[in-house]
C-alpha cells in the first residue's frame, strides 16, 4: 500500500490550502457507505429526502440506493479490492448480495440512520486505514463525508440521491466501477470536485439555494477527449489548472487599468497562485495589477469597488456536475454587479476534463434579460492560450 | 453535362506558376535567425539542394517542370475535376460547384505534387537520403513515395502520439521502403534530450522538425524536405490550379469564387495562386479567393503579419508572414495538418494585400460539411478538407437566397479514408469546438519583450 493515513483535519475553513493527497494514488482498501435512504424523496416527487422521511414511506418510496450501489460492486468482483463498510443496509448487505468476501464491519447501523451516522461511519473508515470512500447517495451524503474527510481522502460517489449538484459523483454506477478498477492496478488522477449544498426546504418551495460547500478530492479516468492526431490532448487537471492560470494572471499584468474580481474554485485559485496573491477558495476576491484589493466580497462590497464606472471583468469557472456559470453558489454576484461589470467583461475559464463533462453551460444570473445577453454560445478558457465554444442550455439543468 | 471533366495526359502543365512574379512590390526576404539579415542561398545550402533555394528565390513568372518529374506525375495526374451536382441538388442551390480531386494520388492527397519534384532535384545533386517530419502522415507517406520512384532513401520522424494512434500511414510508409521513426528517438541530440526529460512525451511536430533538420544537417548524403509553407512548395502546388484553369476552360466557366483550406497553404496555393495571378495582372480582377482555417488556429483571421520563426525552437529563417507566434501549440483538432502557427510568406502577403480573404470555422461544423458532401457526393474527405467544404457550402447557400448562380470552385486535398478515428469522434458527440481568445491573448503578451 502507497498511501499512509493521516487524520483529517475538522474545519471548513473557507481559504483551505491543504494539499496533502498527491495527485496520482492507486489505491486498494475502500471505504463504502451507502445512504439508504438516498433518493426515496425523489421517487415521490418530493426534490430531496432531508426531513422527509416519513412522508416519503408515506408516500410509497422503496429504497433505492442499495439497487444503485449493487450495479457498481457487481462490476467489481473480480477487482481485489479491499472493502470496509457499516452493517446492514449501509453496506454490508450489497456486498454480500455480490459476493463479496473478506471485508471488514466498523460501523453497527441502527434502525434509522441520520446524518450523523454517515459521518460517524466514515470516521471509523478512517481509522481502519481507507483511501477512498465509495459511497451511494445524493448531495447531502457528499457534503456529510466531506464534512469528516475535507480534501484529504477522495471521494466518489455512485449517483443515486435526488439532488446531485456535487461534482464528486461518476456519471453512472457503472462509470465509477470503471474508476475503481483502474485505480486498483494504475495510479488514479484526483482532481478538486465542488461539494455543493442546497437547502432542501427552500428546494422544495420551488427556489434553489445551492451554496458551495467546499472542494473535495475525487478520482478520474484522464480519458484523451479525442483521438489526436498530432499531439494528446493534455487531460490532466493540474497541468490545465496551470495553464489557465498563467495564461489570465498574463492578462490581468497585461491591463493594469483593470479590476477583475475572481470567483470561487481551485481553477480560479490557480491564477492567484501565479499572481502570488491569497485567494480564498469558496469566495470572490478582487485584484488589480496583481495586487489584492479585497477578499471574500458580498454584494455590497463588490459594488462599492465597482463604483464610477470603474472598468471591471468577472473571472469565474463552472461550478457542480452540471455545468453552472453564476447561479449556483455565486450568490454574491447580483444582477445588479453583473450590470456593473457588463456581460461581456466575463471571463469564464474551466479545465477541459470539466467541459468534457458538460455538454452545455448553465447560466442562472436571477435576471432573464442578463441570461440572454449571454447568447447562444459562450467562449471558455481552457488552457494556456487556449479556449473552447460551449453552447448555452436553455431553462434549468436538472 | 459530364459529371467530370478530363485533360489528357498530354495537357499536364509543363510549367509551374510563380506569383511572386506578378506581386506588385518584391516579397520581404526571409532573416537569418542570428544575423537578422537577409537570407542567402549558400545559407540554405546544408539542407536544400541549389535547384530548390533557387526557386524559392526565383522572379520568374514561368519555372519548367522536368520531364523525369512529368514522369511520375502523370501516374495521377491530370487530376479529375467534378462538377457536384449531386452536392448542388442537396443544396438546393443555383451555385455551380466545381472540385479538383487530389485524393487520386498515391498517397491520397496533394502532398506528392511536391514530393516528387523535391525527391527528384536531391537525386540530382547527389543526395541518397531526405529527412522529414509528418505529424498525421500525409506529408510523411508522400515523400515515402517519391524517394522509392526515385532510388533514395527517406527517414521519417513521425510525431509518436500518431505514431502509435495512425498505424496505417505508417504502413504505408514502410511498403514505399521509408524508414518512420517515432519522435522524439534516440537518433539525434534533440530527440535525446527532449527523451530524457520527458520519457512519456507525446511528442510534437516542432520536436519532428528539429530531428529531421539535425539528421539533415550532420550527414552529407542527406537532405530535408518540408511539406508547406515555402515558395517552392506552392510553386509546385499550382499544377492543381493550372489544371482546373483549362478544365473550366473546355466547359466555358471561370469561377466566382475559389476555396481551399489552409494549414501552411500549400494545397491552398495550388488552387488559388494561378487565379490570384488573375487578379493581380487584371485579368479578372472581381474573383473572389478564400482561404479557410481552423477557429481554433486562426493563422491567418487573427494571427499578426510580421517576421516570426518557421518553428517551435526558433532556428529556422526570420519568415515574413501571418503569425500566432511560434511557442503557439494549437489544440489538438483532428485537421492535424491545420495546426501551424504560421503561414506561407507569399499567402500572408496576399491576404495582407487583399487579394485573399480569410474565413474560419469550428470544428465539429466542418464534421457535419463534410458528412454532407460524403452523402451526396460519395467522398469521405480528409478532416483538413472539410473546412474547404464547409466554406462552399455557406457560400451556395447564400446563393440559394440571393438566387446568384455564382460557380464555384474548391481543392478537395485529400481522402480522409485513415481519419475514420475522426468521424467516429463526431458522431460520438467528442469533438470539442476550439477557440483562439484573441483579445486576451493580445493583453496577456503586451508586458512580454518583443522578439523577432
Amino acid at each position: 500500500m502507497s498511501w499512509r493515513y493521516q487524520s483529517p483535519p475538522h474545519f471548513t475553513s473557507t481559504n483551505n490550502q491543504n494539499t496533502i493527497l498527491r495527485s496520482f494514488l492507486i489505491m486498494k482498501t475502500i471505504g463504502f457507505l451507502i445512504n439508504p435512504i438516498a433518493g426515496m424523496g425523489g421517487a415521490v416527487g418530493l426534490k430531496g429526502t432531508d426531513g422527509m422521511l416519513a412522508e416519503a414511506i408515506s408516500k410509497g418510496a422503496r429504497p433505492m440506493a442499495a439497487s444503485r450501489a449493487h450495479q457498481t460492486i457487481d462490476l467489481l468482483k473480480d477487482v481485489p479490492l479491499r472493502y470496509i463498510t457499516c452493517s446492514g443496509p449501509m453496506g454490508e448487505e450489497v456486498l454480500e448480495e455480490a459476493g463479496i468476501t473478506g471485508f471488514l464491519v466498523v460501523y453497527q447501523t441502527p434502525q434509522v440512520t441520520t446524518a450523523a451516522d454517515t459521518k460517524e461511519a466514515c470516521r471509523e473508515f478512517l481509522k481502519s486505514g481507507a483511501e477512498l470512500i465509495l459511497f451511494c447517495g445524493g448531495d447531502g451524503t457528499a457534503r456529510d463525508l466531506y464534512d469528516v474527510v475535507s480534501d484529504t481522502v477522495p471521494l466518489l460517489g455512485i449517483p443515486a440521491g435526488v439532488k446531485m449538484y456535487s461534482a464528486v459523483f461518476a456519471v453512472s454506477p457503472a462509470a465509477a466501477a470503471e474508476i475503481l478498477r483502474t485505480g486498483a492496478s494504475a495510479p488514479l488522477h484526483l482532481r478538486d470536485a465542488e461539494v455543493m449544498d442546497i437547502d432542501e426546504e427552500a428546494y422544495r418551495k420551488g427556489e434553489l439555494k445551492a451554496m458551495l460547500h467546499g472542494y473535495a478530492k475525487s478520482p478520474y479516468l484522464p480519458g484523451f477527449v479525442q483521438g489526436a492526431k498530432q499531439v494528446y490532448e493534455d487531460q490532466d487537471e493540474d497541468l490545465a489548472k496551470a495553464g489557465i492560470g498563467r495564461f489570465i494572471a498574463e492578462v490581468i499584468r497585461g491591463t493594469p487599468d483593470i479590476l477583475y474580481i475572481i470567483g470561487p474554485g481551485s481553477t480560479t485559485r490557480a491564477i492567484a497562485r501565479e499572481l502570488d496573491i491569497e485567494k480564498t477558495l469558496l469566495g470572490f476576491d478582487a485584484v488589480q495589477d496583481a495586487r489584492l484589493e479585497g477578499s471574500d466580497l458580498n454584494e455590497e462590497g463588490m459594488l462599492a469597488l465597482l463604483a464610477n464606472g470603474r472598468p471591471a471583468r468577472l473571472v469565474i469557472s463552472i461550478i457542480g456536475a452540471q455545468g453552472s456559470v453564476l447561479g449556483r453558489g455565486t450568490q454574491q454576484v447580483s444582477p445588479r454587479v453583473l450590470s456593473r461589470i457588463g456581460t461581456g467583461n466575463i471571463i469564464i475559464v474551466a479545465t477541459p476534463h470539466k467541459l468534457a463533462e458538460t455538454p452545455y453551460l448553465f447560466i442562472d444570473t436571477g435576471d432573464r434579460e442578463l441570461d440572454a445577453a449571454f447568447g447562444e454560445f459562450v467562449t471558455v478558457i481552457s488552457g494556456y492560450h487556449i479556449a473552447q465554444r460551449k453552447k448555452v442550455g436553455s431553462g434549468n439543468p436538472e | 453535362m459530364n459529371t467530370k471533366i478530363f485533360l489528357s495526359e498530354e495537357d499536364i502543365p509543363r510549367r509551374w506558376y510563380n506569383v511572386m512574379a506578378d506581386l506588385p512590390s518584391p516579397l520581404e526576404p526571409p532573416l537569418h535567425p542570428a544575423t537578422g539579415k537577409p537570407v542567402v542561398p549558400d545559407d540554405l545550402k546544408a539542407i536544400f539542394p541549389m535547384e530548390l533555394i533557387k526557386q524559392e528565390m526565383s522572379p520568374d513568372r514561368f519555372i519548367d517542370i522536368p520531364g523525369e518529374v512529368l514522369d511520375v506525375l502523370r501516374l495521377w495526374r491530370p487530376s479529375p475535376l467534378y462538377r457536384a451536382y449531386r452536392l448542388e441538388k442537396a443544396l438546393k442551390t443555383p451555385a455551380r460547384i466545381y472540385y479538383k480531386w487530389e485524393g487520386v494520388s498515391p498517397p491520397g492527397s496533394h502532398k506528392p505534387n511536391t514530393a516528387v519534384p523535391q525527391v527528384y532535384y536531391n537525386m540530382k545533386a547527389g543526395i541518397e537520403r531526405i529527412a522529414t517530419e509528418t505529424g498525421a502522415g500525409q506529408w510523411g507517406s508522400a515523400l515515402a513515395f517519391a524517394t522509392t520512384l526515385f532510388g533514395l532513401q527517406a527517414t521519417i520522424y513521425m510525431v509518436r502520439a500518431s505514431y502509435t494512434q495512425k498505424p496505417y500511414r505508417k504502413s504505408m510508409m514502410q511498403v514505399w521502403g521509408a524508414e518512420c521513426i517515432p519522435s522524439p528517438s534516440t537518433r539525434t541530440n534533440s530527440g535525446r534530450a527532449i527523451l530524457e526529460k520527458a520519457p512519456d512525451t507525446p511528442g510534437s511536430l516542432g520536436i519532428a522538425i528539429s530531428e529531421a533538420v539535425e539528421d539533415a544537417a550532420t550527414h552529407d548524403n542527406t537532405n530535408y524536405s518540408l511539406g508547406s509553407v515555402l515558395n517552392h512548395v506552392c510553386l509546385h502546388q499550382t499544377v492543381i490550379g493550372l489544371e482546373a484553369r483549362e478544365q473550366m476552360a473546355t466547359v466555358e466557366h471561370y469561377p466566382d469564387t475559389v476555396v481551399g483550406c489552409v494549414g501552411g497553404g500549400s494545397n491552398f496555393a495550388g488552387i488559388s495562386f494561378p487565379f490570384a495571378g488573375d487578379k493581380l495582372t487584371g485579368k479578372h480582377p472581381d474573383i473572389d479567393i478564400v482561404a479557410v482555417e481552423p477557429a481554433s488556429c486562426p493563422t491567418l483571421t487573427k494571427g499578426i503579419f510580421t517576421y516570426d520563426y518557421g518553428d517551435v525552437a526558433g532556428l529556422t529563417p526570420l519568415l515574413k508572414m501571418y503569425t500566432l507566434g511560434h511557442d503557439f501549440v494549437p489544440p489538438a483538432i483532428h485537421a492535424g495538418g491545420l495546426r501551424y502557427h504560421g503561414g506561407s510568406p507569399i499567402l500572408s502577403r496576399l491576404v495582407h494585400d487583399g487579394v485573399i480573404r480569410a474565413v474560419s470555422y469550428h470544428q465539429n461544423e466542418v464534421f457535419t460539411a463534410a458528412q454532407t458532401f460524403a452523402r451526396s457526393e460519395g467522398i469521405i474527405v480528409a478532416p483538413e478538407t472539410s473546412h474547404a467544404v464547409k466554406a462552399v457550402i455557406d457560400e451556395a447557400l447564400k446563393c440559394r437566397q440571393s438566387g446568384e448562380a455564382k460557380t464555384i470552385l474548391f481543392n478537395c486535398s485529400g481522402h480522409g479514408n485513415f481519419d475514420m478515428s475522426a468521424y467516429d469522434a463526431f458522431y460520438a458527440k467528442a469533438l470539442v469546438d476550439y477557440e483562439y481568445p484573441e483579445q486576451l491573448i493580445r493583453e496577456s503578451l503586451a508586458r512580454l519583450p518583443k522578439v523577432g
